[in-house]
């Protein structure tokens, strides 16, 4: 078996720790003997992600925004719509999925098109949402307890062609209000848990990566493995964040 | 002076003999609660010191102690924020414990380490002579935000006092930056090409695009994480020359650095009493602040080569056979700039790591991704054992698994006091990565056991 990851914009989406989680992939399916391939997809390579089973965007400062969008709109907006119409798996943190919604509205209004490629969209709140949190994801998505950190002013709020990844246990998770945490749609996962979500959530890790040799080979199984490391640190922050 | 200044200094004076007598540090809180009684006590205090301020993200206690060494061997009476205390609080107690109750400072020059977010207030009523901007990198996100928003406040720190001298890091296309808007003099420090190791752009930069027309920078050279040779393609902003120049690295030791520098247009050979790269531009730094506030180039070489930081920063214990060293790290770029320093470490050794996530450290410990710790695996043998401790310590644990250090090696160990005893059980060098909180606490056991100096003294 082999699964061709992509991380897009390594370049700018990289805030805070985001690459720990293509790093926790890789060697999770190393371990396992699987064949493992990263292909960095920065600004301005306009390669195509047909071809990739795993695609990987993490989360980015506000200056590079600009940068971000025109090079999305240079066609990689079509590209990302495509490849999550056709199964391809997405694993996408705070500012990576926010913009696969179709508007960010920032507090004193000011309207930023997205790629619509998910049925959501984020208002800037004035207060930051930032700390620990822990969120439950729902049975679709493994069912396990994720812990995580956020820190976002966007409040990202839910249609009805998408599900929530999980729902809030502690912490603010899309907004603050609602309870939901993320998003999913056919083989795309969305969070806000930023940086490094996967090595402490290896349960997460493992659905995500099961989901992305299901659509390519029909079945796959993931062998277990001695995780008592992860959940040591898993376990330890679960019980600690209220 | 008003007589709601002379309350102040009065209640800060009192709470500081009261910090003394119960033995505590006591270096924030005197001046917090004398600056809520009198808002612009520093500004009055400070009125007739001539100031060097430092800031920037890292390297500022560092620069901060070069620089004191050189008031100190040149015989002048000067007060410097020793501790660490660099908030608007600190900063104030620092300059009422050398004031007479009457607002009368007796020292001549202060030397000011001045964290960055502080810098909008204490700029203004420091009104500093010199100013320098160490370097500027992504840190404690939860805490200081973007690190835009970092620029944006030493920006408007310095707005207030546009006479200061500054001194910027050249290599620096954020740190540099602040020079196109402002009215202040500029002099520059650097590292030139012929110093900096040949390396490719690294992938992990925290300033990949322009800071003016946000086109991808190219560069000549790095010499690391964004420092170095940067040009913009597009609208042409580029390193500007060092008047303050490391040339080149004559001889890289365990504890020292020799290094070729040009200052003002004269090549000077330098002894620097410190390891690692990020040291050098320290040092460089500090040449600048020191020949700006007219003390001359040999006082600042002099200072280089003799002077002792301690605090956590590459500080010496006599703990066990070969000895103890503690390194702060507190973002990924300083804690780059000391894995690689371990990986010219030719003998063998252990390696203790703690990691803390208290509002000091920063809450967010996701930057532990960010370091390559991959550049320990490199290490093989040479690498005996590492302990992981602090609140953190299992995502250190993770962290390090995943980095391809074998697990076994890993041991978990939180408490201090087995930790410091098992430091002295070795035979081998130990190296000690903790960040802020985390040095604070250790240091206090391993210097119970083997003597130094408290925090403030």
């Amino acid at each position: 078996m082999e699964l061709k990851i992509c991380h897009m914009y390594p370049d700018v989406l990289n805030l805070y720790g985001d690459r720990g989680n293509v790093m926790c992939m890789t060697q999770r399916l190393n371990w396992r003997g699987i064949e493992t391939t990263v292909r960095k997809l920065p600004i301005g390579d306009s390669a195509s992600l047909a071809g990739f089973d795993l695609v990987f965007i993490g989360g980015g400062q506000d200056f590079e925004q600009q940068v971000l969008l025109e090079d999305l709109h240079r066609g990689k907006d079509r590209e990302i719509r495509a490849a999550i119409e056709d199964g391809v798996c997405f694993l996408t943190i705070c500012g990576g999925y926010q913009m696969l919604g179709s508007y960010y509205e920032t507090y004193d209004g000011q309207r930023c098109d997205f790629i619509g490629a998910l049925d959501l969209y984020t208002v800037g709140a004035k207060e930051r949402m930032i700390g620990n949190y822990k969120f439950r994801c729902g049975p679709e998505s493994g069912g396990s307890l994720v812990v995580g950190f956020e820190n976002h002013s966007g409040k990202t709020w839910l249609g009805s062609a998408v599900q929530p990844l999980g729902t809030v246990l502690a912490g603010y998770g899309n907004n603050g209000e609602d309870g939901t945490e993320g998003a999913r749609y056919r083989n795309v996962f969305g969070t806000y848990s930023h940086g490094p979500l996967l090595p402490k959530n290896p349960a997460l890790c493992d659905h995500i990566l099961l989901t992305a040799l299901t659509r390519k080979y029909g079945r796959a199984e993931l062998a277990p493995l001695n995780d008592e490391a992860e959940n040591a640190a898993h376990d330890e922050m679960a019980e600690k964040i209220h | 002076m008003t007589i709601r200044a002379f309350f102040a200094i009065l209640l800060c004076k009192a709470l500081q003999l009261f910090a003394r007598i119960l033995h505590r540090g006591g270096t924030a809180m005197p001046g917090r609660i004398a600056l809520k009684l009198c808002p612009n006590l520093l500004a009055i205090l400070a009125r007739n010191v001539k100031t060097v301020a430092i800031t920037g993200t890292n390297g500022k206690t560092t620069s901060a102690r070069m620089i004191e060494e050189a008031f100190r061997l040149e015989g002048k009476s000067y007060l410097a924020n020793r501790s660490g205390a660099n908030l608007l609080s600190g900063i104030t107690t620092e300059f009422v414990r050398n004031a007479t109750i009457f607002g009368k400072v007796d020292k001549e020059y202060a030397v000011i380490e001045c964290d960055e977010a502080a810098a909008v207030k204490a700029f203004g009523q420091l009104k500093p002579q010199v100013i320098v901007v160490t370097n500027l990198f992504r840190d404690q996100l939860d805490r200081y935000g973007e690190v835009t928003h970092t620029m944006a406040n030493i920006r408007k720190g310095i707005q207030a006092v546009p006479e200061a001298l500054l001194c910027l890091n050249a290599d620096c296309s954020l740190t540099a930056s602040l020079a196109g808007d402002l009215p202040n003099p500029v002099r520059w420090f650097g590292v030139d090409q012929g110093a900096a190791p040949s390396k490719p752009v690294p992938e992990l930069s925290d300033a990949t695009h322009c800071i003016r027309c946000k086109t991808a920078y190219t560069y000549d050279y790095v010499s690391y994480g964004h420092l170095g040779g940067f040009r913009c393609p597009k609208c042409g902003y580029c390193r500007h020359e060092a008047d303050y120049a490391v040339t080149d690295l004559v001889a890289q030791r365990m504890d020292s650095t020799e290094a070729v520098l040009r200052i003002n247009g004269k090549r000077e050979l330098a002894k620097i009493n410190l390891p690692a790269m990020y040291n050098v531009y320290n040092a460089i730094g500090a040449v600048a602040a020191i020949c700006e506030m007219g003390l001359g180039s040999q006082a600042a070489l002099r200072a280089l080569a003799q002077f002792q930081c301690g605090f956590g920063r590459m500080e010496r214990f006599d703990l066990g056979q070969a000895g103890a060293r503690m390194m702060l790290v507190k973002n990924p770029a300083g804690c780059n700039q000391v894995i690689e320093f371990l990986q010219n470490i030719t003998e063998r050794f252990s390696l203790v790591i703690c990691l803390n996530d208290r509002g000091a450290d920063g809450t967010d410990i996701s930057w532990i991704w960010d370091a390559d710790f991959e550049g320990l695996r490199g290490l093989g043998g040479n690498l005996r054992q590492v302990l992981v401790s602090g609140d953190r310590a299992p995502d250190l644990r993770i962290r390090l698994k995943y980095a391809g250090i074998d697990d076994g090696r890993i041991r978990v160990q939180r408490d201090y006091e087995a930790l410091v005893d098992w430091m002295a059980r070795q035979t081998e060098p130990v190296l000690i990565m903790p960040t802020y909180t985390a040095m604070l606490e250790l240091r206090q056991v391993m210097i119970r056991r083997c003597g130094g100096a408290e925090f403030w003294e």
